[in-house]
Order: structure tokens, then sequence, then C-alpha cells
């Protein structure tokens, strides 16, 4: 065919899997639904920091129960109690050769001996929780440990309040991922009815021909995929300056942000969004003359 | 004047096995409860050329739209190209319109594609490579006379050229059957005698083509069989033939 055609004609046949010419109305839509991406990304990023600050990559949370030396008689009747309450998974003892090793590597290439340091250091138990829901759950292991003259860590306590918020900001996060996502699929169906009336007449004709109704409306349908996965990959390159703008504070609370893990769910999601507003849009596309007419 | 065009002729003599069209007391109502067609009893032989007569709202159109499945009959019976029009399935329609080549008054064209996109539209919805829809279109448009048109815009056509593209279009898959409604209505006389030239020829070739009109004058020039329609029914069937 090419050797037929004159160097300045590019054939476009409508239907099918060919895609249609990119008009100001999808320009329009893509940027719109680029900027609800974004959004998103943003909030998801600022949840991956998140949780990378208050360390939930941790599968469970953990907070530390301390006896001082002198109480180290009632530490097992402790354990006893601390395990006993409700949402406690699990208490373990560290032993004072654990403590060691952990501080030593805490103090690095110093040449202080750790094992001496831990001599003086309170016993200590590791609780891990299973449950944050009880609501008096601190309070019963503050509780126990006064009890026999412990401490808790006050801010692996404070740790486990930020990751009980995290949760709901996440599930606030996937509350507002699936409304936009849902508002992203209307501007896409609104785009694609707009171009829908403008090429009514297409649409007819193809029919008028024969036309199954795959190839009438899979132009579109490639349409929505195509403007939803171009909006993402907009979205995401536009999350980059944000991420280094926010690296020299992110940095100093050791805080890494990864926006590689958001192409994919962006792209995946761009795409399926995409293709429900043309779906939307081509679930009424009748012409006269139709088939069922 | 119209009498003295025809040479009127009643008698079809047609086989059965011939027909491409046959319908029995054909009825259609418009769900607005307007009846379009009452009665209509008919068969069309393959290779004819009929001419649809009748004036405005007489059931031309109607009738046309019922050969490609666009109208379902009310009640009676229709079998177009095999099928049966009051059970075809959808997917029965799709192939009956595939093999169908239409011609509208309005031509229909998509005026933002080129010639070529819109005489190749009815191959590519028939699944034909893109390397054999040049040669094929370029060879019909030759046989239109508007081989230099390929790369064109309608727009920039004459209604007579732009009437040659939509025969174009119509006959570019080869199709048994034209069905062409009105195709010389916006047309002067000269243009019109020469898009009838054209279906004549397709005709000659051997397609059966059914043309609703009224430029009765044409069938001077242009003899076939005249179906005349007058408030929905049939009132005569004859055969108009040249030099009369």
């Amino acid at each position: 065919m090419n050797s037929d055609i004159p160097d300045q004609i590019d054939p476009r046949l409508p239907g099918g899997f060919q895609l249609p010419p990119f008009g100001i109305h999808q320009f329009l839509a893509l940027i719109i639904v680029c900027v609800a991406l974004w959004s998103l990304g943003t909030v998801w990023l600022g949840l991956q920091g998140a949780q990378q600050w208050v360390g939930s990559w941790q599968e469970s949370v953990r907070l530390h129960v301390y006896l001082p030396i002198e109480k180290s008689g009632d530490l097992k009747k402790l354990n006893e109690r601390l395990s006993s309450l409700e949402g406690v998974a699990s208490v373990k003892l560290i032993s004072r050769e654990e403590a060691a090793i952990w501080m030593q590597g805490w103090l690095g290439d110093t040449s202080l001996n750790a094992a001496e340091f831990s001599r003086q250091l309170p016993e200590s138990l590791e609780l891990t929780l299973s449950s944050m829901e009880h609501e008096f759950l601190f309070s019963d292991i503050r509780d126990e440990a006064a009890r026999f003259g412990g401490t808790v860590n006050e801010d692996e306590v404070q740790m486990a309040h930020a990751h009980e918020l995290l949760q709901s900001i996440q599930n606030l996060a996937w509350f507002a991922t699936l409304i936009i996502a849902l508002a992203m699929a209307m501007i896409v169906s609104n785009t694609l009815r707009m171009i829908l009336l403008a090429r009514a007449d297409e649409v007819h004709l193809m029919r008028l021909l024969g036309a199954k109704e795959w190839f009438v409306r899979m132009p579109f349908i490639l349409e929505g995929a195509v403007l939803g996965s171009g909006a993402a990959i907009l979205a995401w390159i536009l999350l980059w300056p944000l991420v280094f703008g926010v690296s020299g504070w992110t940095d100093g609370i050791g805080i890494d942000l990864h926006p590689f893990a958001l192409l994919l769910p962006l792209l995946a999601g761009g795409a399926l969004v995409g293709c429900l507003g043309a779906v939307i849009a081509t679930a009424r596309l009748v012409s006269p003359d139709s088939v069922d007419a | 004047m119209l009498t003295a065009a025809l040479l009127t002729v009643t008698v079809f003599p047609m086989s059965e096995s011939e027909s491409l069209i046959k319908m029995q007391q054909l009825m259609l109502r418009y769900p607005t409860g307007k009846v379009a067609l009452s009665g209509v009893s008919l068969a069309v032989n393959k290779g004819s050329f009929v001419y649809l007569t009748g004036e405005s709202g007489a059931g031309k159109s109607s009738l046309l739209r019922m050969f490609y499945g666009g109208l379902r009959p009310t009640s009676g019976q229709l079998s177009v190209q095999q099928w049966d029009m009051r059970s075809v399935s959808e997917g029965d329609v799709r192939e009956l319109r595939q093999r169908t080549g239409i011609i509208f008054q309005d031509h229909k064209l998509l005026f933002s594609r080129t010639v070529f996109e819109n005489i190749a539209l009815p191959l590519r919805v028939q699944g034909w490579e893109k390397d054999r829809l040049v040669p094929r279109v370029r060879k019909v448009l030759e046989f239109v006379g508007l081989g230099d048109r390929l790369w064109s815009y309608p727009e920039a056509l004459s209604g007579g050229e732009q009437q040659r593209i939509a025969i174009a279009r119509a006959m570019v898959t080869n199709p048994p059957i034209i069905l062409a409604d009105e195709p010389t209505g916006n047309l002067d006389e000269d243009t019109a005698r020469r898009v009838l030239d054209l279906l004549m020829s397709l005709n000659n070739h051997g397609t059966t083509v059914i043309m609703a009109t009224h430029d009765l004058h044409l069938l001077t020039s242009h003899p076939g069989r005249l179906i005349q329609l007058h408030q929905g029914s049939l009132v005569g069937d004859s055969y108009s033939g040249a030099g009369g």
C-alpha cells in the first residue's frame, strides 16, 4: 500500500483498531485527568513517606516495657500479666546479650564496650500487638507495668498511635481514589460523548455498511485507554519535581520516596478509568437504522 | 408526459430461484401508528434494474430501508438474499448489509476524510488487508471517472462527483445488489443521466439495482422495471423501455 500513497498523505480509516485523531477535547480531558491522577499520586506518595516515618513497613507494631534491675524477680509475673492482655499477640524477653549486640551495632566503630552498658540497662520485654482496636490497650499495658514498678516506651506508643492514624488516612485515601476515579471516568466519558456526537455520521455509516459493534466501538475504547494512560504517564512525570522539591526535608527525617512504585498503579489505573469512561460513553450508541431499531 | 415515456409491459416472467427479493402481503406500521406500506407483494429478480416511484410518503424509502434491515416488517413476508427479514438475527443483518451497496440522496460521505478513505470504508469493514485497498479503490474510481481524485476531500467535489463517489463506495465490495435512494434527486439532468449511466453499467455487469426516484423522465433513456407505490400500496408494476 505504501508505494501507492503519496508521501504527504496519511490515510486514517475509521473503525477497528485505528486510533482516531487527537483534538482539543481530548487534550483538555488529558490535562484534567492528569491533574486528578497527579493529586492521587501525591496523596499516595505522602502515605508512602508517612509509613516509612512511623516504621509501619513492619508487619506488626511492637513496643517495649522496661523493668528496673532490682525488680527482676517480678519479670516472669509481668510477662504473664502482659501476655494475658487482649490485643497483645506475644511477649518476648530481650536478653542482655541481645541488647548488647544491638547496642554495639548502634555505637558503631567506637572502642566502647556495649556489654558494660547493657549490664546497666533495665530488664526489657518486647510486646507484639495483634490489634490496636481495644480502647484501653495502652492504658492497661501502662497499668500492668506500673504495678511492678516498670515503664512503657512512650515514644513507641506515640508511633503506634501514628500507625493507627495512618491506617485511617489510608482508608480515606482509598475512598478518595475511588471517588476521583469515578470522576475521571465521567470526564473521559463526557469527552468521548462529544466526540461521538461529532462522529455520529461516521458511526451511522459504519453500521449501515454492516460493521460489527466491536469494530464501531473499539476506536473509542482505545481512545479512552490511551487518554487515561497518557494522563497517567504525564502525572507520574510531574511527581518527580515534587519529590526533588521535598527531598531536602525528607532526607533529614530518613524518608526515601520511591515514585517508581507508583508508575504501574497510575498507568493501570489511568487506562482502566479511560476504558471505563469509554464503555460508559458508548453504552447507548444508537444510530438510525441500527440493527435492533 | 410520463405515459409517453414508458413502454408498459406488465408481465414479469421470473422463476422463484432467481428472485433476490420476495415479499408477500408486506406491511409496515411505524410506532406512531402511521402505515407506511400495506399489502405489498412482489419479487425482484437477480440482475434486474428496478425503479421505485411514487409521491413523497408513498413508502419508497421505507421499502428500501427494509431491504437492508433498517426497518423490520410489521406483518407479511419479506425475504432478501435468502434471509427472512422478520426473523433475521443481528449478525445476519450485518452480513446482509455487507452484501448490499447503498446509495443515499444526501450521499452520506464523510467530509473530514479523503475520497480514498470514504470508498475504502466498506472494504475495511469487511476486513480487507491494507495493501489491497488502494488498487481496488483506484479501480472503482476509474470506473466512475474520478481516478484522479483519490486523495481529494469530498467538499472539493461537485454534487455530481460526490454522488459518483457514493456509487463507487456502494460498488467497491462488488455486492450482488445496490439500493439507491433518489441518487439523482439533487442533480441537474445531465449529471443525473451520467449517474444513471453508471448504475446501468453496473446492472449490465450483473448487479441488481433498485432505485427510488422521482425523475421519471430518465426512464426514457434508461429502461427498467417500474414499481409504483401510492400511499403505501403497490399500484403499478410495469416495464419501461427506451425509445417510447
